[in-house]
């Protein structure tokens, strides 16, 4: 069972194979005879026998990394390449020798007990930290090595700066990071290790001239480690499901459960929703697609409070339709979203105080059939009428039940003479691509009533790849930084706010947790949470013959006051782009508006 | 000869009182029942949200009166948006139009979804608190 050097290219999922070869570790133990199950839990094999030389190799290192100047520290910090783990033994031999030269490693060594070795033996957390740091963290490597690859997660790695990865007490200057886009490239873990202002999942540092300062702490913090070990698990997971081993895909997140409950934060909830997607996925328990619409639209609700997705995408929607009914006397929209209208009070009012006086305004709405013998659909229309009728705006209101857009026809809408159309879907679209022909049915559709305008909000993330893995690796990136941005808006807060806030972030949770379910354990049509980008988008509206309406800057001004609202508003940032406005956490885009008409 | 009793002179009382800023009309609202009713009146709020934008644009008045006054109006979204922007900074007609369009919303929360049972329910309903999604705003002044 030795590894051997022909193996090398296995490792070009180096976290993630060692750890799927944990999972093999486990099976197999007592075939291992005589390999270590410690370090075998972390990826390396080292025989029993040879333990105590390796111990004292550590030790050896530890002492002479301890009296090495500055510079010697920067070289080392500054690349980590690492080496083939299954021959710890001559790995540590070369980094002794690279340290310095002049040591003789076999004149000084120590006459301790195996046992007072600080840092094999044990598992608790401090024993480990230094294990760690000796052996992962600043490695000194001639660059001409190029050895284990890391697993990339793909081309477009973003930090993910939540506090269980940047500890607030450290601050120093980020490594250069350079995305390395294809997998087997060399790279290292000293980003990760290293740094403490480190991206998660961006493993690669590449060898780079410039020097980190030596002050850079060496200590890491255990719940770090985890947290890499936690995505190459993930991952790895993925890749085994990807591949139908299921066996090993079981092991794997089995795993995840214990690693996710020692991070922290977003990332504990992230990994916790995804492995329970895997989970499901693995033991073919798939999840319903909910029919209780009533609970779906009360966890929407949650998740308009919390954070400001939601009021980003209706007041952008809102400022174009707005703006496209300028001088129109008789409006009529079509909401393919209509859940519970919240949309739709604030255009109402802004029609009402518009100069010139209101239009007369007629809404259909459109929605699920509900299964609990109420008719939601009436009920919102009835209270929007209230409303235009407090504000003195002409109000009308009809409501569709429909299983799916594509059951729609154009002339169910009643489209009168001199109306001036406008359809808006947010967050609707996507979920026509499940079945084949859907989306360009309702395109058909919405082009025959001529609309002035249609307004589309979509969440700008690709995971709709005809690849598991890649959407999988996709969809963890972005709900990864989906919840970063919850974790720091809600919550505190004082007086009435504090329960209602935790009450709403966990709801939106659960929200962003059933659409992590459905992109990762569904496939076919129930797998309706089919996100596509703004690019992807528009190639498709392009063909049915739309052309792009821009968003003026109205709609940016008051998008980004809008954001300034928010607690956590440093981390929302809108952008245009070629007309559309975005909204992200950092440099993410999460969502995207864009506006259409008929060309 | 009659001593001068500010009460007495009730318009040249609320010449004095249009010209506080919000924390002293407040203030000013605990001193007795007359200068209570007084400054409960919406027109001294209607002249704080629009101090720095005038005029104030047509038929805006039957609207937010109908939404449910110019003092809410203020303490539920004028002050929230005022207090984030920069401080030296004119209030412009966006931020009027942001204000109203969040009072809207919250009208509709709160009034209209917060009472019933169905989704609306769990969420603070009372009149006096914010609507639930006006909450955010709260916590953003406290930040």
């Amino acid at each position: 069972m030795k590894r051997d050097n022909s193996n090398q290219e296995n490792f070009a999922t180096s976290g993630s194979s060692s750890s799927s070869d944990k999972g093999k570790m486990w099976c197999e133990e007592q075939d291992a005879g005589g390999v270590d199950e410690l370090f075998a839990v972390l990826g390396y094999k080292v025989k029993s026998s040879d333990m105590a030389e390796v111990a004292q190799k550590l030790e050896q290192l530890e002492e002479v990394m301890g009296s090495v100047q500055q510079d010697g520290l920067s070289q080392i910090a500054s690349d980590t390449v690492h080496y083939n783990p299954s021959d710890l033994s001559s790995w540590l031999e070369s980094m002794i020798s690279e340290l310095n030269p002049n040591f003789d490693y076999f004149s000084s060594i120590v006459q301790d007990p195996f046992l007072e070795s600080s840092t094999v033996t044990s598992i608790d957390s401090h024993s480990h930290n230094s294990w760690n740091r000796h052996a992962r963290a600043p490695i000194c490597v001639s660059t001409q090595q190029q050895m284990v690859v890391d697993s990339d997660f793909g081309s477009d790695l973003i930090s993910i700066p939540g506090k269980a990865v940047y500890p607030t007490s450290q601050q120093h200057p980020p490594p250069q990071h350079q995305p390395q886009p294809k997998k087997l490239k060399p790279s290292s873990y000293s980003g990760m290790a290293n740094s403490t202002t480190v991206s998660w999942g961006s493993p690669s540092e590449s060898i780079s001239a410039h020097p980190i300062e030596s002050a850079r702490p060496m200590l890491l913090v255990d719940s770090q480690e985890n947290g890499i070990r936690l995505v190459h698990t993930l991952m790895a997971c993925a890749e085994a499901v990807q591949q139908e081993n299921l066996k090993l895909a079981e092991a794997l997140v089995k795993q995840i459960g214990f690693l996710a409950v020692s991070q922290a934060g977003a990332m504990r909830k992230v990994a916790t929703y995804f492995a329970e997607a895997l989970a499901r996925r693995i033991y073919k328990l798939y999840p319903t697609n909910p029919q209780d619409t009533a609970f779906t639209d009360l966890l929407q609700m949650h998740f308009y409070e919390t954070c400001p997705y939601l009021k980003f995408a209706h007041f952008t929607a809102n400022q174009a339709i707005l703006e496209a009914f300028e001088g129109k006397s008789h409006v009529h929209i079509i909401d393919f979203s209509m859940k519970q209208g919240m949309q739709w009070p604030a255009l109402l009012q802004a029609l009402a105080l518009r100069p010139g006086g209101p239009p007369s305004f007629r809404l259909t709405g459109i929605g699920p059939p509900s299964h609990d013998n109420i008719d939601h659909l009436q009920e919102v229309g009835c209270k929007l009428a209230q409303l235009a009728e407090t504000i003195h705006v002409e109000f009308d209101y009809r409501g569709f039940v429909a299983n799916s857009l594509a059951d729609l026809n154009a002339s169910m809408f009643d489209v009168r003479e001199g109306e001036t159309v406008a359809v808006n879907s947010i967050f609707e679209l996507h979920q026509l691509l499940a079945r084949p022909g859907a989306i360009e049915k309702v395109l058909q559709v919405v082009s025959e009533m001529n609309p002035e305008i249609l307004t589309v909000v979509e969440q700008e993330a690709n995971h709709n790849g005809m690849v598991f893995l890649d959407r999988f690796t996709e969809s963890l990136h972005y709900y990864s930084t989906f919840f970063d941005s919850l974790e720091s808006s809600g919550g505190g807060g004082d007086v009435g706010g504090v329960a209602v806030s935790v009450q709403n972030k966990v709801m939106s949770e659960v929200y962003l947790g059933r659409q992590i379910c459905n992109v990762v354990a569904c496939e076919g049509p129930d797998r309706v949470e089919r996100h596509e980008t703004l690019v992807q988008w528009r190639t498709r509206f392009e063909s049915a013959g739309f052309e792009p309406v821009h968003l003026g800057s109205n709609a940016y001004k008051q998008a980004s006051m809008l954001l300034a609202l928010f607690a956590g508003g440093d981390g929302y940032r809108v952008e245009e782009k070629d007309g559309c406005l975005t909204l992200g956490w950092h440099t993410r885009p999460l969502i995207a508006t864009s506006a259409w008409k008929l060309s | 000869m009659a001593k001068f009793c500010i009460n007495d002179n009730v318009d040249v009382l609320i010449e004095v009182l249009k010209r506080l800023d919000d924390r002293s009309l407040g203030v000013a609202a605990c001193v007795c029942k007359t200068w209570c009713s007084l400054t409960r009146n919406d027109s001294f709020w209607e002249h704080m949200c629009f101090r720095q934008l005038s005029p104030p644009p047509e038929g805006v008045r039957a609207v937010v009166v109908a939404l449910g006054g110019y003092r809410r109006l203020y303490i539920c979204c004028v002050k929230p948006v005022r207090e984030v922007r920069e401080f030296n900074r004119v209030w412009t007609r966006h931020e009027m139009e942001l204000s109203l369009s969040l009072f809207c919303v919250d009208y509709y929360e709160r009034v209209l979804l917060g009472g019933g049972g169905g989704s609306g329910g769990g969420r603070l309903g009372s009149d006096s608190a914010a609507s639930a999604s006006l909450m955010l705003l709260c916590k953003a002044v406290n930040v």
